[in-house]
């Protein structure tokens, strides 16, 4: 008779106990063979017993909380086949053959090079340094009084330091309790990653709003930021460096992204003109680029006149 | 014996032809004070105030004068409110409408019978004048305000005197007196601290000439009314502007239209910037004064204001200048109106070749719900294509004939001029 084990998985963590002898007990009581310290779980739960035939049993002891396989409570049950679910109390167990057949080996991040991306601790201070310096322009050019080091400090320190930290902290928290690891490393390399991404498209949506004299490249970049690329992210990150089961990591990404997307999606203008389909304010095409790249072509006055003609009101709210 | 005729004829012609003695406030208010009322906007079903003014008796005696805004809850909603007089003797009654005369404030009311001796009206009377101001100030009863005649305002397209005297809400529609006890004028509105304005009596009287004795009839849609008297005296502002010539104003590299009317007054609205600031900037703005009211939840159209805006750096390199502008560039302008009175703006943009810059231009228009054919426009422009210097103008008009603006948005462009 094939031995099995038995796969006790709870809050992320796995135990494996080989179930050897004849007759095998489960339960909360010290005297059992295989010891579950949970108050959902009988003194004395259940008992495997594995015929010399090669039948398995299980045989229920649990008078609160009866166990169940699949769906169902048992008294005794055959099994004829293995894997199987067991429930017993709130602790799930697996039943296994031996010889179960398991996953393949997912490979290291970065696969385990040192010179990849996500495999050395320099790529995530050098991707940190470079949001640093990145902002650290973006203050320059946004600084239109004389300069003063104490203002950019306080700007990267606002910023940068604290928006990346936050992050970071926040979502290692996260990873740490869905799979009991901390990957600061990899986070770190990852947020900055995002944060490079965000101020690139950033600066090619404002060029691309000027370009084409609308805002729709702008808002459609607000609602895919929060709605695709940041669920996206993160799902990616779940799927190869925290290595979850890619329909799990999608519906954790999305969770994980909501606090952030939600709010920014319903304060947005964008959204509340939509909902309210009223604004009494004119929102107008502001931008303007010293590249003067636009495909509107220039009319004179007599013809801007001529085309103002045909402009309609907006329309009347229900 | 002809001597002495003769000597009587003189003495008799001298004795008519002096000057009428002048009346001190307290003459004026006993003649008078049972020939102004207060005009009151009563709500069908409680039978209670909704709004108070003043009114006089005016024209065959079952006439009263009175301010269009104190009655226009009635053209709003005839089917909740209807209109009332109440006298200092306690009589009483319901008026009907008239006669509008949206632009200039005045509304003329019918009784069923006659009220009394119509006030007779005069032209106004010399600058510094003493005048009087009657009506039912907070409806504490009839009272007198005594100032002097500041003379017609001509930022107002000389509808209104100023009265350098207190009014008060409730006195609107009252009669203002000379020192003879005529009409000179009607009280329309104030600024507080003894200035105030007064509606010229000429309007009062064009008013009761153009107007039938039946009144609107049941069928006439007010607002309607109002809309076409607004567009049309907006229409003939807008032609004035057109005909005139306009003065210039300089802003560092462009001649722009200056005070195009004496109806408006122009400010330097620049802000004071930090010493560390490493750009200038300058700003004019320009207002007129002749708003019309139109009702209480859109209180007053006719605005028309146009903002220069001037921008320059020496040491600011392109993209930070431009940022700069950007960010002063508003991408909207906020005009609060309720849903109930104004559809959405819809806006368009252009690059629109002036005096051989390019500007971004964009049009925006929305139109009022309730008054067909009035709209309110934006116009904005920013100067496009130089990396240290930028420029924009906005021009802003409420309650007019969207097409009647568009002349004027291009003789603004024509008269902005680029000065290498």
């Amino acid at each position: 008779m094939d031995s099995l084990i038995l796969e006790i998985s709870t809050r992320g963590l796995h135990r494996y106990e080989p179930i050897d002898d004849e007759v095998t007990t489960l339960g909360r009581a010290l005297d059992n063979d295989i010891i579950l310290s949970d108050p959902t779980v009988a003194p004395h739960h259940l008992k495997i017993i594995r015929h010399q035939d090669g039948r398995l049993e299980l045989i229920n002891l649990a008078v609160v909380n009866p166990t169940r396989v699949g769906t169902r409570p048992i008294d005794t049950r055959e099994l004829t086949r293995l894997p199987v679910d067991i429930e017993v109390g709130r602790v799930q167990p697996q039943l296994l053959a031996r010889d179960n057949p398991v996953a393949e080996t997912r490979p290291l991040a970065g696969n385990g090079r040192r010179g990849h991306l996500f495999g050395h601790p320099y790529w995530a201070i050098l991707l940190a340094l470079t949001c640093i310096c990145v902002d650290a322009l973006d203050f320059y050019l946004n600084s239109y009084n004389s300069f003063k080091w104490s203002d950019l400090l306080k700007y990267l320190l606002r910023e940068t330091v604290l928006t990346i930290g936050a992050f970071v902290l926040a979502l290692s928290i996260l990873e740490r309790l869905l799979v009991n690891r901390w990957e600061m490393k990899q986070m770190l390399t990852s947020v900055s990653l995002v944060y490079l991404m965000f101020a690139g498209a950033s600066v090619i949506v404002v060029g691309l709003d000027y370009l084409l004299s609308a805002s729709w490249p702008s808002t459609l970049f607000h609602f895919g930021w929060y709605l695709a690329i940041i669920p996206a992210a993160i799902a990616i990150y779940l799927i190869h460096i925290s290595h979850i089961k890619r329909e799990r990591s999608i519906v954790l990404a999305l969770l994980i992204a909501s606090p952030i997307a939600v709010p920014s999606i319903l304060q947005s203008p964008e959204l509340q003109a939509l909902l309210d389909n009223f604004s009494s304010s004119a929102s107008y095409h502001n931008r303007l680029s010293h590249l003067n790249w636009h495909l509107h072509d220039s009319v004179s006055i007599d013809r801007f006149i001529e085309q103002a003609k045909e402009l309609e009101p907006g329309e009347i709210a229900d | 014996m002809r001597l002495c005729l003769f000597a009587a004829w003189i003495l008799l012609a001298s004795a008519f032809a002096a000057p009428a003695r002048a009346l001190d406030s307290k003459e004026i208010y006993q003649l008078n004070q049972d020939r102004v009322f207060q005009v009151r906007v009563l709500n069908r079903e409680t039978g209670k105030k909704s709004s108070i003014g003043s009114g006089f008796i005016v024209g065959d005696g079952s006439r009263l004068a009175t301010n269009y805004h104190v009655i226009s809850q009635v053209i709003l909603e005839p089917e909740v409110f209807y209109i009332s007089f109440i006298g200092s003797d306690g009589q009483e009654g319901a008026l009907k409408l008239l006669g509008l005369d949206v632009a200039h404030d005045l509304a003329l009311l019918g009784a069923e019978h006659s009220l009394g001796e119509a006030i007779e009206m005069s032209p106004l009377p010399p600058r510094g004048a003493p005048i009087f101001a009657m009506g039912n100030p907070l409806d504490l009863g009839l009272s007198i305000s005594v100032g002097t005649n500041g003379g017609i305002l001509n930022q107002t397209d000389d509808s209104r005197i100023l009265f350098s005297g207190s009014l008060n809400p409730g006195m609107s529609g009252g009669p203002t007196f000379n020192a003879s006890g005529e009409a000179i004028g009607i009280n329309v509105a104030t600024a507080r601290n003894d200035i105030s304005f007064i509606v010229p009596s000429r309007f009062l009287s064009a008013l009761i000439e153009k107007s039938s004795s039946d009144g609107y009839g049941a069928e006439t849609d007010l607002k309607a009314e109002v809309a076409r008297q607004v567009l049309a005296y907006e229409s003939r502002y807008i032609e004035q502007l057109l005909e005139s010539d306009w003065p210039n104003l300089d802003l560092r590299q462009f001649k722009l239209p200056g005070v195009i009317s004496p109806t408006v007054r122009c400010w330097d609205n620049s802000a004071k910037l930090s010493a560390v600031a490493l750009y200038k900037r300058y700003q004019i703005r320009c207002t007129n004064q002749n708003h019309v009211y139109l009702d209480e939840a859109n209180s007053s159209v006719g605005r028309l204001l146009y903002e220069y805006y001037w921008l320059e750096s020496e040491d600011l390199n392109a993209i930070q200048f431009y940022n700069l502008y950007e960010s002063l560039n508003k991408d909207q302008v906020d005009a609060k109106l309720d849903r109930d009175m104004v559809s959405n703006f819809n806006c368009e943009t252009w690059f629109v070749e002036v005096s051989s810059q390019q500007m971004k231009s964009n049009l925006c228009r929305r139109e009022y719900v309730e008054y067909q054919g009035m709209s309110d426009v934006l116009f904005t422009a920013a100067l496009t294509g130089h990396e240290d210097r930028g420029f924009f103008i906005t021009l802003i008009l409420t309650g007019v004939d969207y097409h009647a603006t568009l002349p004027l948005i291009r003789k603004f462009l024509e008269n902005t001029e680029w000065t290498p």
